[in-house]
């Protein structure tokens, strides 16, 4: 289990990054956090040509309040995440998603924006960046466009990124007033990749009713899935109990999940239930 | 290629290194099916080794390994060892694919199933596991030329057996061989047979003349280290109307895989001599088939056939007790081995030496607190909530054959003990330290304990069915009783004669019979409804390994054993695809527990003292992981018994306890 | 294709040369010959390779050496004082939380990271805190405790 050989490259800047991702004629990989590309040259199943380490890249290492959103730069481990304070008070869903990425020793190395590159469908961050209805920015020597969740994530494991393509920031725009958030999900062990999880943001308006609800599963097919049937059900409605239980049923309705179909579908709607119930409870709170 | 010294197939080692040896079983027919150092012409399973690459370093070796061509002309699969015997043979002169095959028979079992009030049969299925020790194997070996002495330190868990077994590949003399066991990482059985790899190691360092190196990484440790149980059963009990057992019928189809390693028909005999358990059978059937399988050989892994025992037979007495609408604790007392019935012989023909299976029984009751569970099960089940109560009993076979030991009492009142018995994790350096300090009446630190070199120990069978206090621990007390005599034959203490003489040297050899650690567990569990998911709420454990000399290390071998038997029953299951491929090949797709996952655990030890040892010792490395899938398995099926489930095979899995709810319109 | 790395292990530089696919794990191990690191798995699951990166527990199996050029790293043979046992060291000893030993200075140096961030850490918060690093002997229990013990004295400690 030692990776194949490939040439290595440490740029200090960002263009300089971009420039050797823009290489002809070679398989170039950007190196973040490394904890799911590492793995991966371990065991040969990856065999870039040439590694371009983000890790010096100083410009990229940043994760702030910026007026109404969050900024996350490309080198923001999934770590800083969960001790932010500006994280806390304004965007608590992703602290909580973070807090089940893996174990410490994992979020410690790895970033924010390289999870979401990894595009794996069992991940926590994207789904949970998806249901905040993030934006984000990537950059490559050709030019800058930014992307929607929809439009980034196109199957397991596969982004709308051109291999010269750096995701260099994640926006997250502020919540609405009476707004509360949750994300549930369900593994075999701590730590451990999702068999099936949820998150969840609910938004009331003045008089107690639902004004949006956005819900995200985890491990629920190819991408991080927005549960739209879910979300219109929910809108307008009050979320009580059997309001929630009627979007959850709704959110895996017509899922289809290969083997175990069935128990992964219930066990879907159980975290969307889950979490649904607790973003409401928040929401009110 | 740079840095690429050579690599060595099969026919490279032809006439260098024959297949292991295949050990044997009392009464049974063992194939002709060592596992071959490296493969020549035929590969029978994925993951045997079929050439080994030597470089300077182990990614370079990786990259000329992935430029070896291998031609393969896939062979059918053979993956279900109940059906084995009418699959195209994995070995020509291998009739039926029946690697190991036994058969016993005791008592008048035709009669007992034909009086019987009830018959009671159900089929099992225990998957195979991963030993996992987190660390894997490995070995260097260097040869010396001019003496002629092969010197291989490896990662195992004595030197005894290694120094036997690569003797035996290596067509080597004893006295050129030199087997050095350092620190080992864990083995949990795994590391008792030595790996063709590291005889492939050694034999290349002696070809090449070169020292060698092997670390298995954890791709190779899922691939082609052995792994353990693996076994299919149909088992019937005959009852009569009040509950007494009058007989057992068993056949065991057991998945050994392409080859026998030198332990590998070890576990499935274990099963079978064990199948009776703790209970007074009068009569009893009991067969082993031994299949050839396109799979990694079985071997001994913690438990080595007793889990499977323990797990089938005390199964069957819960759907007997459910059978005859009595309780499973009414049923087992109705049945067990009676305190003054030892030694008590089985019909299989092992005689338990010592034991108290009601007290153990009861004390494990006491300790989880059955009458509030039973209340609380009631509650549960009135909400519809699926909560179960279940108890496995167990016999652990430990000790027998023979251990040494050696002890230098310096002037100064040091103590040197050389053991042949040898940790890899189970603190020797501790427990023989307070045999001795006790023996002796001297302070434990001022005792020192060596191991694990052929050449500088004494000789010893090996560190293997919980047998190191009862054997070794006792060879150490009978060599300090002779010192402790010689002293009182001179009229002063040992110390003093030690300081007079110049120091004092003692030898001795222990050999006994076997000995058998007993116990009961009590698991409380809750099955979810919306997911599946099995909660483990409450585990107690009970274990009677006679004399415990050091509470806490005990305890600690309880702890993990019991872990690791939780692990069987949530999370662990070596699975192959319909070509046998091994598709759990890492710890993400085979999952170990973590200490998130742990349950409140309560140990207790009853000490009934074994008559066979001077310690009064039994065995304690393996109960947990013995009893723990058992009493576990018997609370899922009391927890699913009111939505109609009889039977689940392990491990519980959310999507499997899922399905069954569901088809129960649960 | 080597090149020239200088990491600062245990508050000493070390230099060596290196592959870019040389794993900080074998840099530790071969290179520094610090050997009391140990590697499991090599995927990031067991946490044997576990040692701390500026303070930060980190995999050293998925980390590249080059990447550790420059930077201060801290393993097991850097945690005790000379001589002596570090407080952690001494709970584990005490409460018998090592068998085999060999997962133990990955969790020595997850722990350590733990209660210097978390000094009095409730029962559930120890045992996620340690679901990152795999103990096949222990069951875990003994650990726990031994967080536990070595959490009071460090607090203690720090108190006096």
């Amino acid at each position: 289990m030692k990776p194949a050989p490939f040439a290595y490259d440490a740029p200090g800047t960002l263009a300089e990054a971009l420039a050797l991702l823009a290489a002809e004629g070679e398989d170039v990989k950007p190196l973040a956090g490394g904890q799911s590309l590492v793995p991966l040259l371990n065991f040969r199943l990856a065999r870039p040509d040439r590694l371009v380490d983000l890790n010096r890249v100083e410009e990229l290492a940043y994760l702030r309040r910026d007026g109404d959103v969050l900024r996350i730069g490309a080198l923001a481990r999934t770590r800083a995440l969960e001790r932010s304070p500006d994280v806390a008070a304004g965007w608590p869903l992703l602290a909580d998603a973070a807090r089940l990425v893996g174990h410490p020793q994992i979020r410690a190395r790895g970033t924010v924006c390289g999870s979401v590159a990894h595009a794996d469908p069992a991940a926590e961050l994207p789904a949970a960046l998806a249901a905040l209805d993030a934006r984000f920015h990537v950059r490559s020597a050709r030019g800058a466009r930014t992307l929607s969740s929809r439009e980034l994530f196109v199957s397991y494991f596969t982004t709308a990124l051109e291999p010269d393509e750096l995701l260099v920031e994640i926006e997250v725009p502020s919540l609405p007033p009476r707004t509360g958030a949750a994300f549930v999900e369900h593994a075999r062990t701590h730590g451990d990749f999702a068999l099936g999880g949820a998150a969840a943001v609910v938004s009331l308006d003045g008089s107690g009713l639902c004004e949006q609800a956005r819900l995200a599963l985890v491990a629920a097919g190819a991408v991080p899935l927005r549960a739209a049937d879910a979300e219109r059900l929910l809108a307008g409605s009050r979320p009580d109990a059997r309001a929630v239980e009627a979007a959850a049923d709704a959110a895996v309705r017509g899922l289809h999940l290969g083997g175990e179909d069935a128990w992964r579908r219930a066990l879907l709607r159980e975290t969307a239930r889950q979490a649904l119930e607790r973003a409401a409870a928040r929401s009110a709170a | 290629m740079p840095g690429v010294a050579a690599v060595l197939t099969g026919a490279d080692l032809e006439g260098r290194a024959r297949p292991l040896p295949t050990g044997s079983v009392e009464d049974g027919v063992v194939a002709d099916a060592g596992h071959p150092v490296l493969a020549r012409g035929k590969v029978r399973y994925a993951g045997e080794p079929v050439a080994i690459v030597v470089a300077r370093s182990r990614a370079l070796a990786e990259d000329a390994a992935e430029l070896v061509e291998v031609e393969y002309d896939p062979l059918e699969p053979v993956l279900d060892p109940r059906t084995a015997g009418g699959a195209p043979l994995l070995h020509d002169h291998v009739p039926g694919n029946v690697l190991v095959s036994w058969a016993r028979t005791s008592g008048d079992v035709e009669g007992a199933f034909s009086r019987a009030d009830r018959v009671v049969a159900q089929s099992f299925h225990i998957p195979r596991l991963v030993a996992a020790p987190i660390e894997a194997r490995g070995a260097i070996a260097r040869h010396e030329v001019r003496e002629d002495v092969l010197t291989v330190w490896c990662s195992a868990q004595d030197p005894h057996r290694p120094l036997a077994q690569l003797g035996a590949a290596l067509d080597r003399d004893p006295d050129r061989l030199r087997v050095v066991v350092p620190d080992v990482g864990g083995a949990f059985g795994s590391k008792g047979a030595v790996g063709v790899e590291v005889a492939a190691v050694a034999a290349a360092a002696v070809e090449l003349g070169l020292p060698l190196r092997w670390t298995e990484d954890r791709a190779e440790n899922f691939l082609s280290a052995y792994q353990g149980r693996g076994l299919d059963a149909d088992v019937e009990l005959a009852l009569a109307v009040d509950g007494r057992i009058l007989g057992l019928r068993a056949v065991l189809y057991a998945d050994l895989g392409g080859y026998l390693y030198p332990t590998t028909a070890v576990a499935p005999h274990t099963t079978a001599m064990l199948l009776t358990g703790a209970y007074a059978i009068p009569a009893a059937a009991v067969q082993v088939i031994g299949a050839a399988t396109t799979k990694v050989p079985t071997g001994p892994y913690r438990g080595a056939g007793r889990p499977e025992a323990a797990f089938l037979v005390e199964r069957m007495v819960d759907l007997a007790a459910r059978d005859l609408g009595l309780e499973p604790v009414e049923l087992r007392r109705r049945n067990f081995v009676p305190p003054e019935a030892f030694p008590y012989e089985t019909p299989m023909g092992w005689t338990y030496d010592s034991g108290d299976f009601e007290r153990c029984l009861d004390t494990a009751l006491e300790l989880v607190g059955l009458d509030r569970w039973r209340a609380e099960r009631e509650r549960a089940r009135a909400e519809g909530r699926l909560v179960g109560i279940g108890i496995g009993m167990y016999i652990e076979r430990a000790g027998g054959l023979w251990e040494s030991a050696e002890a230098r009492l310096e002037p100064d009142g040091r103590l040197l003990v050389r053991t042949g018995s040898s940790p890899h994790g189970q603190g020797h350096e501790t427990t023989f330290a307070q045999i001795a300090a006790e023996e002796l009446g001297i302070d434990p630190a001022a005792v020192e304990v060596r191991w694990g070199d052929s050449l500088a120990g004494p000789a010893g069978v090996g560190t293997f069915a919980s047998r190191s206090v009862a054997m070794g621990g006792s060879a150490l007390v009978v060599a300090l009783r002779e010192l402790k005599e010689r002293a009182a034959g001179a009229g002063v203490g040992v110390l003093e004669l030690a300081a007079s003489e110049g120091g004092l040297e003692v030898s001795a050899r222990f050999g006994s019979g076997l000995v058998f650690a007993s116990g009961a567990y009590v698991a409380v569990v809750e099955v979810r409804r919306a997911t599946g998911r099995l909660e483990v709420l409450h585990l107690a454990a009970v274990d009677d390994s006679g004399r415990i000399v050091n509470p806490l290390l005990a305890e600690g071998q309880v702890l993990g054993a019991t872990v690791q038997g939780l692990g069987q029953c949530l999370v662990e299951e070596a699975v192959h695809d319909e070509e046998g491929q091994l598709t759990t090949a890492n710890f993400a797709d085979y999952s170990l527990l973590t200490a998130a996952e742990l349950p409140p655990i309560e140990s207790r030890f009853v000490e009934t003292l074994s008559p066979l040892n001077p310690l009064g010792a039994k065995g304690i490395g393996e109960g947990g992981a013995i009893a723990t899938p058992a009493a576990v398995a018997n609370a899922v099926a009391d927890a699913l018994a009111p939505i109609g489930v009889r039977h689940v095979d392990p491990p519980f899995t959310e999507p499997k306890l899922w399905r069954l709810l569901r088809e129960a319109g649960a | 294709m080597t090149s020239r790395i200088a990491v600062e292990l245990n508050g000493r530089l070390y230099e060596g040369d290196v592959e870019p696919r040389t794993l900080l794990s074998d840099f530790i191990r071969h290179g520094a010959g610090l050997t009391g690191t140990h590697v499991g798995c090599e995927h990031g699951v067991c946490g044997a390779c576990t040692v701390q990166l500026e303070g930060e527990p980190v995999r050293s199996c998925l980390m590249l050496a080059v990447q550790a050029d420059g930077r201060s790293l801290r393993t097991v043979e850097g945690l005790a004082p000379a001589g002596g046992l570090h407080p952690i060291q001494a709970a584990f000893q005490e409460r018998h939380a090592l068998q085999c030993g060999f997962c133990t200075p990955g969790f020595l140096l997850s722990i350590e990271a733990f209660l210097r961030e978390r000094p009095d850490p409730g029962a559930a918060e120890i045992r996620e805190a340690l679901a990152g690093n795999l103990c096949r002997c222990t069951g875990y229990r003994a650990i726990v405790e031994a967080v536990e013990l070595a959490a009071e004295r460090l607090r203690a400690g720090r108190g006096a």
